[in-house]
C-alpha cells in the first residue's frame, strides 16, 4: 500500500503530498490509539530482544572493529584472522558441512517422510523411534558419537570384524573423512526435524490429486516427481532455511568430535576467545559468520522468492 | 502395478525403515550401556556390542559423590526460571502481536524469527564481556537472562500461533457486554490458550535445560549439567560422561514423547499465515 502511495507522490504536486502525509499520520495515530493496549503489551518483549540480542550483535561488530589499546576503528582483526590458516580452514569446513550435510539430510528426510506418509501397522512406533534424536541434547549426541567414531569405537569394531579394515582407522584425524564424521553425527541429530517438516507438507497435499493421476495411469515414481515434489516446494524451502541457519552455526558436534583439528566458524570464534584470549578476533570471526549466514539466506530467497516462506 | 513389483516396494520400504531405526537407536543404546557396564567390557582393545558384566558403580558414584547436585540444582533453577520469565514476556507480547493488524505485526514476527540467524558465539561473546563487568558472570541470573535470548523467539512464535487460532469474535462479544480489554484477555483468551501456553512453557524449559553455548561463555565454577558432560568428555572419562549424559537426556526424552503431537512445523507456519 505504502508503495502505491509513494508512486502517487512522485506524480502529484506538493499540496497533494501534504494531504497524503496528513492521511498517513492520522492513520498511524488512530492505529496507535486504538491498539495502545496491544502495543504496550508487545513493548517489553521487543525491548528485551533489542536489549539482549540486537545490541549485543552491534557490540560484537564494534568489538571486531576497534583497536583495544587506542580505541580507534581498525580492520586489523579481520586481516589477522584472514591470514590465519585455521580461519580459512574454518570457512571451508563450515561451507562444506552446510552444503553436503544439508543435501544429505534433505534426501534422507524425504525418504523417511515418503515412507512414513503411508499408513501401515507400527507406523507410530517407527516414527517415535526416529524422533528420539530430536529430544537428545546436542552435547549428549556429540558425546555419544564418540562411542561410535573413537578408534576403539563401534564403527571401527564393525569394520574390523567384517574384514573391511586391517587396523583401526582414526576417524577424527582431519581431512574429508573427519568432516563426513561430523556430517553423519549432525544427520543423526536433525534429519528427523527435516522429516517432520516434509511429512507435514506431504500430508497437506490433497488426496484427489493422486487419485486422478492414478486414473490417468501415472506410476508411483511419476506421481512423486510430478505431484509430491512440486507441491512440497514451500516445505522444502522452510526446511532448508531452518536447517541451513543451524548448519552454519554448528558448534557442539565439531567441538567434541574434532576439536581444533577441523575448526568450523563457531568453534574458531570459541577458540579465539577461550584459548587465544582475544575478544576482538573472536568478535571478528562471529561477525564473518553472521555475514555468511545473511548473504546465503538473502541470496537463496532472491532465487527462490519470498512468497514460499510467507506461505 | 503388478503384484510382485508392489511386494518389492513394500519390502524395500520395510528394510529401509528397519535399518534407519537401528541406526537411530544405536547411539542411545551405547550411552546407556556404557553407563552400566563394567570397565572390563568397555576399556579393551575390541569391545563387544553387548556387555556381559554390568555394574551400578558409575551411577552410585555419580549420585553419591555429590558432584552432580550443584549442577543439577543450577540446571533446574535456570531452566524453570527461564521458562517462567520468558512466558511473562512472551504471553502478553504474542497476544499483542496477534491482535495488531497485518503488516506491522508481520515485520516484528519476521524480525523476531530472524534473530535466530545470529550466531550464538557472536551474541554470547559481548554478553559475556558485559556480564563480567556487571558482576552477572557465573551467576544463575546471568545465565537466565542469556537463555531467555534463545528461548523467547520460539516461545513467541508458538504463542502467536495459539492466539491467532482463538477467534476475535469472542472478545468482541465480551466488549459489547462491557468487559475491558484486560478482563477479556484474562477471562476469555488466556483460558482458551492454556494448551499453547503449556507447550511454550515446556519448549522454553527444554531450550534452557540442554543449552550449551551460552553456558560455556557465562559459567566458570558453577557449571550446568551440559557443561559437566562436556567436562567429562574432554577429560576422556567414558563412564562418568555417559552417566551424566543419560541424566541430562532422560527428562528431555520423556517430555519430548509426551509432547510429540505438538512438535510440528504447523506452529511455525501458522504464525505468519496472515
Amino acid at each position: 500500500m505504502v508503495c502505491a502511495e509513494n508512486r502517487k507522490v512522485s506524480k502529484t504536486g506538493i499540496s497533494e503530498m501534504r494531504k497524503l502525509l496528513d492521511l498517513i499520520r492520522t492513520d498511524r495515530l488512530t492505529l496507535l490509539k486504538k491498539k495502545r493496549f496491544e502495543i504496550s503489551l508487545t513493548a517489553p518483549l521487543v525491548g528485551y530482544i533489542v536489549l539482549l540480542t540486537i545490541i549485543p550483535v552491534m557490540y560484537a561488530i564494534y568489538l571486531s572493529l576497534v583497536d583495544p589499546s587506542s580505541n580507534t576503528l581498525t580492520i586489523r582483526h579481520y586481516r589477522e584472522i584472514i591470514f590465519h590458516f585455521q580461519f580459512r580452514q574454518a570457512v571451508f569446513n563450515t561451507l562444506f558441512i552446510t552444503l553436503v550435510g544439508l543435501s544429505l539430510e534433505l534426501c534422507l528426510g524425504m525418504i523417511m517422510a515418503v515412507i512414513l506418509s503411508h499408513s501401515f501397522r507400527g507406523r507410530g512406533v517407527f516414527r517415535a523411534i526416529l524422533l528420539i534424536s530430536l529430544g537428545v541434547p546436542t552435547i549428549v549426541a556429540a558425546a555419544n558419537m564418540r562411542y561410535i567414531f573413537d578408534t576403539s569405537g563401534l564403527l571401527n569394531q564393525t569394520l574390523l570384524r567384517l574384514g573391511l579394515l586391517r587396523v583401526p582407522y582414526d576417524w577424527t584425524q582431519g581431512g574429508m573423512t573427519t568432516l563426513m564424521t561430523v556430517i553423519a553425527a549432525d544427520m543423526w541429530k536433525v534429519t528427523p526435524l527435516v522429516m517432520l517438516i516434509l511429512l507435514a507438507g506431504i500430508e497437506s497435499i490433497p488426496v484427489e490429486l493422486y487419485e486422478s493421476a492414478r486414473i490417468d495411469g501415472a506410476s508411483r515414481w511419476k506421481e512423486f516427481w510430478k505431484i509430491t515434489l512440486p507441491l512440497l516446494k514451500p516445505s522444502i524451502t522452510m526446511a532448508l532455511i531452518i536447517r541451513g541457519i543451524d548448519a552454519f552455526r554448528i558448534f557442539e558436534l565439531p567441538l567434541i568430535l574434532v576439536g581444533r583439528t577441523e575448526p568450523v566458524m563457531s568453534t574458531y570464534a570459541y577458540f579465539e576467545y577461550f584459548e587465544a584470549i582475544n575478544i576482538n578476533t573472536s568478535a571478528a570471526a562471529g561477525t564473518m559468520l553472521l555475514i555468511m549466514i545473511l548473504v546465503t539466506i538473502i541470496g537463496y530467497l532472491r532465487i527462490v522468492g519470498t512468497q514460499e516462506v510467507v506461505y | 502395478m503388478r503384484p510382485n513389483k508392489r511386494w518389492f516396494v513394500v519390502l524395500s520400504f520395510v528394510a529401509i525403515l528397519l535399518v534407519l531405526t537401528t541406526l537411530w537407536l544405536i547411539p542411545i543404546y551405547l550411552m546407556v550401556k556404557i553407563s552400566v557396564s563394567d570397565p572390563q567390557d568397555i576399556l579393551v582393545q575390541n569391545p563387544d556390542f553387548f556387555s556381559t558384566h554390568f555394574t551400578s558403580r558409575h551411577w552410585v558414584g555419580v549420585l553419591a559423590a555429590g558432584n552432580i547436585w550443584p549442577p543439577l540444582r543450577k540446571s533446574l533453577t535456570v531452566a524453570v526460571v527461564t521458562a517462567l520469565f520468558s512466558l511473562f514476556l512472551s504471553v502478553p507480547g504474542a497476544y499483542g502481536l496477534s491482535r495488531i493488524p497485518g503488516s506491522v505485526a508481520h515485520v516484528f514476527l519476521i524480525g523476531i524469527f530472524l534473530t535466530r540467524m545470529f550466531p550464538e558465539v557472536g551474541v554470547a561473546l559481548p554478553i559475556s564481556v558485559t556480564f563480567i563487568r556487571g558482576g552477572l558472570f557465573d551467576t544463575d541470573m546471568g545465565l537466565i537472562l542469556a537463555h531467555m535470548v534463545r528461548v523467547l523467539p520460539i516461545s513467541a512464535w508458538v504463542l502467536v500461533a495459539t492466539f491467532k487460532a482463538i477467534p476475535q469474535d469472542l472478545e468482541e462479544a465480551a466488549f459489547v457486554d462491557g468487559a475491558t480489554k484486560v478482563r477479556s484477555l484474562i477471562h476469555i483468551v488466556l483460558p482458551l490458550a492454556k494448551p499453547g501456553i503449556g507447550v511454550a512453557l515446556i519448549f522454553s524449559f527444554l531450550g534452557s535445560w540442554d543449552e550449551f553455548i551460552y553456558a560455556t561463555y557465562l559459567c566458570l565454577a558453577n557449571k550446568t549439567l551440559p557443561l559437566m558432560v562436556y567436562y567429562y568428555v574432554s577429560r576422556g572419562g567414558w563412564f562418568l560422561s555417559s552417566t551424566y549424559a543419560t541424566v541430562v537426556t532422560i527428562p528431555v526424552v520423556i517430555v519430548t514423547y509426551s509432547l510429540q503431537r505438538y512438535i510440528r512445523s504447523g506452529y511455525l507456519r501458522g504464525a505468519i499465515k496472515g
